[in-house]
């Protein structure tokens, strides 16, 4: 009899569907903190954005990135003056059970936990990471964080002037300004929405115990191994929500046809059970591991972009591809730039021969070779401080038409140089140049010695800790200096405030750029919605910061990615990471 | 022996402190919270910061205040809601299962590869050996893992119907873990020490096989096997334990190149991965117990030549 029973139990053990595992590499240690208000870089983001949900998230896939709600019924509505947005919740949205709910069973989500939410980027006790997403937007709010701080406890429960609860399911949010910004916060992890009874039952330990509503859970502790890898599993009282098919996602368009279910019918997310992320600091073992078959995706690294593609048509490879291998380009919102510091006696000043001393630096500059060279010729070299993919990035290179200053145009950085007063660079010193060490800045530095030597301008570099050149650009110290700028949210507007007047280092403007009428139009685009007036304002702004030469640029990495045949859904883009929860695997 | 033991330990007290004090110094010649901050910081921010983490004391106060318990409960930078003593309880099991059976294997091998390479002195399979034993230390430790990676674990499971060797990864709770996991790493730090320590060693036997005491034990009629592994091999343990004890401070800091080429997150990765992520309490609380693994370990050294050689102990 207990052989028949064990047989019996054998038998429905094989005939069990087998765990469908999603299996995603992650180029880092892992993600510090999964508290979503402590977290600041992609690598929490790709993880929160699986176990917590935001107001709005991104349409997937969606080209340009178009947000849509995502714990909302709607859209907000904004009233006519665009400073009061009122929001409607989704009803039957719960949090995953977890202990710290009365009975282990999560309850239902609801207006006063995503009030408790931001407050909590307000509180300093939390350390968080990203109070700027909402520092002077919300009316009242930078008062209550001040107040609150400056108090022995931290008043959740005290009134924020603008932000009011209307019912369990509504509430309404008062900005100081019109901001159309303030959207896309709301589809960033930091604004997640967390239950109080978590984060206050756990304290610092919810960095590594999150409670969320998203699709999936980390079901103990101990499935973050430091270091090692971060295991997820589906989390069952997810609410039913659809992707695929026509009517899969709130307000989409048709979607792509792989991203239906059988018989094109939408299918109710997660696809997978579990999700195993693996942290890999080097990039031999990630691709051996992808080429082995143990991983879903991996991002192509540099040194092994010539072994998967051909490096001129960056068309994959024929012995790839024969095994279902697909590959995918995604471009980076990034700015790559060389800046100089407009106080510096002498690089800064708007003078016409100020000017024309950093237009001569940037026409002497080849940001072609340093593709080349260092970047495989991977970056998209634009003009301008917008990045490819966003309104105001220029549809084509403006290289050679009279505003553009992409090198090298030795002849035209001559005439610049004497038209500064150095003619072939006499008189002269050497700039003093401020960059990061590690990787191969040491050999950038080299190549960027050269091409300026051609006009006769020479360099006096200085390689030093990030920490160093960010505590000299804030202190206004460094006259010429590197840097990355990578976007928080898809909008040019991000990438303008590091030129803004008011936001001068300290702020987020090392190059301590000032310019009125872009100061003027900064604050216009700020309070407009997208519209083909705002983009063309963002082109006068691209055009001003052009014809001033506050910095030297710029660069945009392009990352490949290739997903194995065995994984569906599969539209990659680094602008948001909520996507990751569409994807499914072929058991 | 317990007078010189306690003699030891408070030679060495001074000597510690002096450590800490310069290693928390020269962590401080940039300000760590700039790092620690990012792209939005303002100078208000950084104050802020600076005052919560008690970075604003004066020197001697954040001194005395990390040598009360090593800084092991401080919160990491980069992993908030961890502790400095979780990361160091977590990494050092992974560290050690790689390091001390490198070392193992490593000593047993190049010792008896040395002491054979000193008998056949001058004879082929000397000069084999020895010639070998260059070749493997002119080879960058890095070429090994690359190719020790590629070759022993992805080509060799290509080649097998059931996977050996893992290419990255740890865990404990698999069975037959170690071999999956670690063996391979081990047996990549084995061959890269071989070079090294072999040449040492030969060197010390050869040294050793020309002495008087040889001589006698020779005449005496003793076999070779007596004459090396009996007579030889414990005079020259005093060095062999030198050498030895010298490494003990470094497994538990671990190989940071296998651990980070192999997934493994041990003390070397982890100590790698704060340096980078800028974890100051990381970096200060590791270093700091580094330095009292190294002075530990000379102590154990001195005892340890007490023990074999009385003559240490009377001097």
């Amino acid at each position: 009899m207990a052989s028949r029973a064990l047989l019996l139990t054998l038998l429905l053990a094989s005939l069990a569907p087998a765990e469908k595992v999603l299996r995603i590499p992650m180029e880092t240690d892992g993600p510090k903190s999964l508290d979503p208000v402590r977290g600041s870089t992609t690598y929490e983001s790709i993880v929160c954005d699986q176990i917590y949900d935001c107001l709005l998230r991104y349409r997937y896939p969606s080209e340009p990135p178009t947000l849509e709600p995502n714990l909302l019924e709607a859209m907000p509505m904004v009233s006519d003056d665009g400073l009061t947005y009122r929001f409607k919740l989704k009803r039957g949205v719960r949090f995953g059970d977890d202990a710290c709910f009365p009975g282990g069973k999560g309850r239902e989500l609801i207006a006063r936990d995503v009030f408790y939410s931001w407050k909590r980027m307000a509180d300093d006790d939390n350390q968080p990471q990203s109070w700027w997403l909402l520092e002077g937007s919300i009316l009242g709010f930078d008062e209550y964080r001040t107040a609150q701080n400056a108090a022995a406890t931290f008043d959740y429960d005290a009134p924020v002037e603008g932000m009011r609860i209307l019912s369990d399911h509504e509430f309404e949010v008062v900005l100081l300004n019109p901001s159309p910004i303030f959207l896309y916060v709301l589809a960033m992890f930091q604004t997640a929405v967390v239950p109080r009874e978590a984060a206050t039952t756990y304290g610092t330990r919810f960095s590594r115990h999150p409670v969320g509503s998203g699709p999936f859970r980390l079901a103990k502790e101990e499935d973050w191994i430091a270091g090692k890898s971060i295991s997820l599993v589906k989390n069952p009282s997810f609410r039913d929500e659809l992707w695929g098919g026509a009517g899969g996602r709130s307000g989409a368009e048709s979607p792509p046809k792989e991203a239906a279910g059988a018989g094109g019918e939408p299918r109710k997310v997660p696809f997978v059970d579990r999700m195993q992320i693996t942290f890999f600091v080097e990039d031999q073992p990630r691709w051996l591991e992808f080429q082995a078959g143990n991983l879903d995706y991996v991002t192509v690294p540099a040194e092994y972009f010539p072994q998967a593609f051909f490096k001129r048509t960056k068309r994959l490879k024929k012995e790839y591809a024969d095994k279902g291998i697909r590959d995918h380009a995604v471009p980076l919102l990034d700015l790559i730039f060389r800046a100089f510091n407009m106080d510096d006696p002498l690089l800064g000043g708007y003078t016409e021969e100020k000017k024309a001393l950093r237009r001569a630096i940037h026409l002497a500059t080849d940001l072609v070779e340093f593709n080349d060279v260092f970047y495989n010729d991977l970056c998209i070299v634009y003009d301008g401080p917008i990045p490819p993919t966003l309104e105001g990035h220029p549809a084509q290179s403006l290289l050679g038409k009279p505003r553009s200053n992409q090198g090298p145009d030795l002849d035209r950085a001559r005439a610049e140089l004497e038209k500064a007063g150095y003619p072939e660079g006499k008189g002269l010193p050497p700039l003093e140049y401020w960059t990061s060490q590690g990787g191969n800045s040491k050999e950038q530095t080299e190549l960027f010695q050269r091409q300026l030597a051609k006009i006769g301008v020479k360099l006096n570099v200085r390689l030093v800790d990030f920490s160093q050149l960010s505590e000299a650009t804030h202190l206004k110290k460094a006259p010429f200096f590197s840097f990355a700028w990578g976007s928080d949210y898809p909008d040019a507007e991000n990438n303008l405030a590091i030129f803004y007047g008011p936001n001068e280092s300290p702020g987020s403007n090392f190059s301590n750029y000032k310019n009125p009428r872009y100061d003027e139009l900064y604050r216009r685009i700020k309070r407009m919605a997208p519209s083909p007036e705002r983009t063309k304002i963002l082109e006068e702004m691209r055009d001003i910061l052009i014809e001033d030469v506050p910095y030297i640029g710029s660069m945009a990495r392009t990352r490949y990615y290739l997903s194995s045949p065995k994984v569906r859904n599969f539209f990659p883009t680094e602008t948001y990471w909520t996507w990751m929860r569409y994807l499914d695997v072929e058991r | 022996m317990l007078a010189y033991v306690t003699r030891k330990l408070l030679y060495n007290v001074p000597v510690f402190l002096g450590i800490i004090a310069v290693l928390m110094l020269a962590l401080r010649v940039n300000d760590p919270v700039w790092g620690k901050l990012g792209k939005h910081a303002s100078q208000e921010k950084h104050d802020e910061e600076e005052r919560r983490l008690g970075l604003d004391d004066p020197f001697h106060v954040q001194y005395f205040r990390f040598l009360w318990g090593f800084g092991l409960s401080a919160e990491c930078w980069d992993k908030p809601g961890r502790t400095v003593g979780a990361e160091l309880g977590d990494a050092i099991g992974p560290s050690l299962a790689i390091t001390v059976p490198a070392l193992i294997l490593t000593t047993i091998l190049s010792l008896g590869i040395g002491i054979l390479s000193a008998y056949r002195r001058g004879r082929m399979l000397d000069r084999s050996l020895m010639g070998l034993a260059v070749v493997g230390m002119s080879i960058s430790f890095l070429v090994y893992i690359i190719f020790g990676q590629y070759f022993g674990a992805y080509k060799l499971n290509q080649w097998r119907d059931k996977p050996l060797f893992a290419i990255q990864g740890y865990d404990a709770t698999q069975p037959l873990w170690w071999i999956t996991y670690c063996l391979l790493p081990v047996l990549i730090g084995t061959i890269v020490a071989l070079g090294y320590d072999s040449r040492f060693y030969r060197a010390l036997a050869v040294e050793e096989i020309n002495r008087d005491y040889i001589r006698t034990a020779r005449s005496k009629g003793l076999s070779e096997r007596s004459v090396l592994f009996k007579h030889l091999l414990k005079n020259a343990m005093l060095t062999v334990i030198t050498h030895v004890m010298i490494t003990l401070p470094f497994l538990v800091e671990g190989s940071l190149l296998l651990e980070v080429f192999f997934n493994i997150p041990g003390m070397g990765k982890t100590l790698i991965t704060a340096i980078n992520a800028k974890d100051f309490p990381v970096i200060q609380g590791f270093t700091a117990i580094f330095a009292a693994l190294f002075i530990a370990s000379n102590i154990l050294t001195d005892v340890l030549y007490a023990l074999v050689d009385p003559r240490v102990r009377l001097s």
